[in-house]
């Protein structure tokens, strides 16, 4: 467990240098990140005022996904609307009815924000804040109210050495009543609000401020430097989890640009992400790249066919190398970009430095290649809300 | 230019293309576990990180392949997906070459292989690969013509469902049980925590079996978490701090059902295991999801619609639905999906029993 927890604190330090925890224990307020690009979303930091409101450790929240504070009474259709804030990766406020750790629910203002990459403008961080609501100060009660909710957890609690025993079911048998339930709605005051937006800032200003020692820069808003649409937050995230060096060109924008490029394929050329991206895959050529080798390419492409090519090909220094390269052509399942439904809507170049030395556990080259092409397909299963794989126009 | 050396001393993954050449007889892709794969905590220690795993990269380059020859039905990547926004997000396909049962024609598979002969090369070209335990440290992949007794053998489905639709068929001659072998079901979860990607989810269904009496797994990879991980989950039973074994239950999903989670791999199994056999004794018609590396398992108990006297697919339990005409699909509500799957449902009084059962024997694995 200490791999993991270290892994999870790499999440932030790596991004925003050690000393950034330290600072963000000082913040008040009880709020916490998350990281998208890691399996199962999990929270990476929560502050000491979110272990104080919600009664569990912090060590507890780590490695957990933030849904660990809904309950059987908490609104679906707040859920929804976070979830697909998350997916459109924009700022998000709602009252929701959140769950303590002993059980008991608790209303609380939930501030959502996204940070950004300033550089390509991915989402690196989840920002949530959760500011408690306080009760308005005549509550109303519906008259013949069943017991608090609260009691019912109380007394599953208290059954925790026989686990078995029914009442914990029974407390979540009844859920489709949870309306005539659940707490009155609470509504967050212009106070609760001012309050959770004024948390978000400073939490990222401190993050900010601790991105440029790593160089890193991160930001409230998107900033698109380059001139092409950008990939939907899901397609981006699935992406990133393939390890091999590749990028995608979009075949429907004039000139097939780069609208993705691999880690690893920037590590093998030396370009940056903003260098490239928007750009055609022709910047990898220089003398002595076989004209005849890109034209059967260019064949391929035309015939909505895969190929497998060797080519010299040129890093960003100057420094050649004999590129194994994969090109297959990515179909796309939601059908709403560009004007050709179903139809090939991406190609994954897979480079290969075929000098380097590599590890591939007795693989063939081509097969870790086609591995990256299965990889990639899948990613590009991924589903926004709004069944595109481009991002919505803010 | 290439090393040489790797690649003379690497498997040679094309060699498969030529069986005819080869006077030995046609050989298989044989995957052999690691034994430190073994070590449940060691094994998902790295879940995550790192590059992508061995087996993950070649399940889906052999899956991309068979693609690329053509031997698929349909290219699956190119059915149209949708999400029904809702409360639930049900995910829907529209589909109309999907075929139910497509294993039915692989008769061959409900026996053990032996060796493989030449001249029935052809119909092995589904055949991806075969995983087995092995005895070095380093999982490893070499040529074998004699799948292992005991191994577990992936079938490309031509007619898939997602992208890398796979069978994961045991090749068993001694099965205690035709109907769940434990140590079976402990290498399906080695391998899935092996493959150590997010999107592989493995499946299971008992009742719906289209090869009787033999036990088989079907595994795709799906990009986004399927509708049923997202439901929220209440805590039955949490042995985090002794067995590792925590039982929870689908709460606000149509389908009733309980998550078993750990990350101890051998609890898991003994737990999983113990129930779907007390399921399976009482005729209890159920499904399995395992998700997130092995660590999640998903189970669905059912009723027999009597209607349809059907039953749901695995991952139509867990919100993921096919369709086979435009029609059906541009109609399609979440409150349609959710009668369907609440048909399916069990009554919660027998509910109650399961949920105790699984405590139960969760409780027991730890005195």
């Amino acid at each position: 467990m200490e791999g993991e927890e270290r892994r999870l604190a790499a999440s932030l330090t790596a991004r925003y240098s050690e000393w950034v925890l330290e600072e963000l224990d000082e913040l008040r307020g009880s709020f916490l990140l998350t990281d998208p690009a890691m399996p199962g979303h999990p929270i990476v930091y929560a502050s000491r005022g979110l272990a104080a409101l919600t009664g569990y450790p912090r060590r507890e929240l780590l490695g957990r996904n933030a849904r660990l504070f809904q309950g059987a009474a908490t609104d679906r259709a707040a859920v929804s609307g976070v979830r697909e804030a998350v997916r459109a990766q924009r700022a998000h406020q709602v009252a929701i009815l959140n769950y303590r750790r002993d059980g008991s629910p608790h209303w609380v203002l939930l501030h959502l924000a996204p940070v950004f990459h300033a550089a390509d403008g991915r989402v690196l961080h989840f920002l949530a804040v959760q500011v408690p609501i306080a009760p308005a100060s005549s509550p109303r009660r519906h008259p013949g109210r069943p017991p608090a909710f609260a009691a019912c957890r109380e007394e599953a609690r208290g059954e925790e050495e026989l686990p078995c025993a029914s009442h914990v079911g029974e407390v979540f048998v009844d859920i489709d009543k949870r309306g005539l339930e659940a707490e009155e709605p609470r509504i967050a005051s212009g106070c609760d609000k001012e309050m959770a937006l004024s948390t978000a800032n400073s939490i990222f200003s401190t993050l900010n401020r601790y991105s440029k020692l790593t160089g890193l820069v991160v930001c409230e808003r998107r900033c698109d430097s380059v001139g092409i649409p950008a990939l939907s937050s899901s397609l981006n995230l699935s992406l990133g989890r393939i390890k091999q060096s590749f990028v995608l060109t979009d075949r429907h924008l004039p000139d097939m640009p780069i609208v993705y490029a691999s880690d690893a394929f920037l590590s093998l050329t030396g370009y940056s992400r903003e260098e490239i991206l928007g750009c055609n895959c022709r910047f990898l050529n220089g003398p002595g790249t076989s004209a005849e080798v890109l034209e059967e390419i260019n064949r391929h492409i035309c015939r909505e066919e895969a190929c497998t090519v060797h080519l010299l090909n040129y890093r960003k220094d100057g420094s050649t190398f004999r590129d194994l390269l994969h090109v297959s052509p990515i179909r796309n399942s939601s059908g709403k970009v560009g004007l050709h439904p179903f139809q090939v809507a991406f190609h994954v170049w897979v480079h290969l430095d075929e000098s380097a030395k590599h590890d591939f556990s007795g693989l063939t080259p081509e097969v870790w290649q086609l591995g990256a092409v299965g990889a990639v397909r899948v990613a590009v299963r991924s589903l926004s809300a709004s069944g595109s794989l481009l991002r919505p126009s803010q | 230019m290439v090393s040489a050396t790797k690649l003379e001393g690497g498997y040679c993954f094309h060699s498969k293309n030529s069986p005819l050449d080869q006077p030995e007889g046609v050989k298989i892709h044989l995957y052999r576990l690691g034994i430190e794969q073994h070590d449940a905590l060691k094994s998902f220690a790295y879940a995550g990180q790192g590059s992508p795993s061995l087996l993950d990269t070649f399940i889906l380059s052999q899956w991309e392949n068979f693609a690329q020859k053509g031997h698929m039905g349909y290219d699956v990547t190119a059915c149209e997906l949708k999400v029904i926004e809702g409360q639930r997000d049900f995910v829907i396909q529209m589909n109309d070459k999907w075929n139910t049962f497509p294993l039915k024609k692989h008769d061959k598979f409900g026996h053990p292989f032996g060796c493989l002969k030449p001249n029935s090369a052809k119909s092995y070209e589904e055949l991806l690969l075969c995983i087995a335990e092995g005895e070095d440290t380093e999982p490893e992949v070499v040529p074998s013509t004699t799948p292992p007794n005991n191994g577990v053998l992936l079938i490309a489905n031509a007619y898939p469902v997602e992208y890398g639709h796979i069978f994961l068929v045991p090749n068993s001659t001694n099965q205690l049980s035709s109907f769940w072998d434990k140590r079976m079901f402990g290498l399906i979860t080695k391998i899935a925590s092996e493959v150590n990607s997010t999107a592989f989810r493995v499946f299971f269904d008992d009742g719906t079996s289209i090869v009787p009496k033999h036990m088989f797994f079907q595994a795709c990879y799906f990009a986004n978490p399927l509708p049923v991980e997202s439901a929220s989950t209440v805590a039955l039973y949490d042995g985090a701090t002794r067995s590792g074994i925590c039982v929870s239950e689908i709460v606000d999903y149509p389908l009733k059902a309980l998550v078993f989670t750990s990350t101890n791999v051998n609890a898991l199994v003994d737990v999983v295991s113990e129930a779907c056999l007390a399921l399976h004794e009482k005729n209890t018609v159920h499904s399995l999801m395992m998700s997130n590396n092995g660590r999640n398992v998903f189970l669905f108990p059912q009723v027999k619609n009597l209607v349809t006297g059907c039953y749901l697919s695995a991952w139509e339990c867990c919100g993921y639905f096919v369709y086979h005409t435009k029609v059906d699909f541009d109609r399609a509500s979440e409150t349609g999906i959710s009668n369907r799957m609440a048909s399916f449902s069990f009554q919660d009084g027998e509910f109650e029993d399961l949920k105790k059962l699984c405590c139960a024997i969760a409780d027991d694995l730890v005195t």
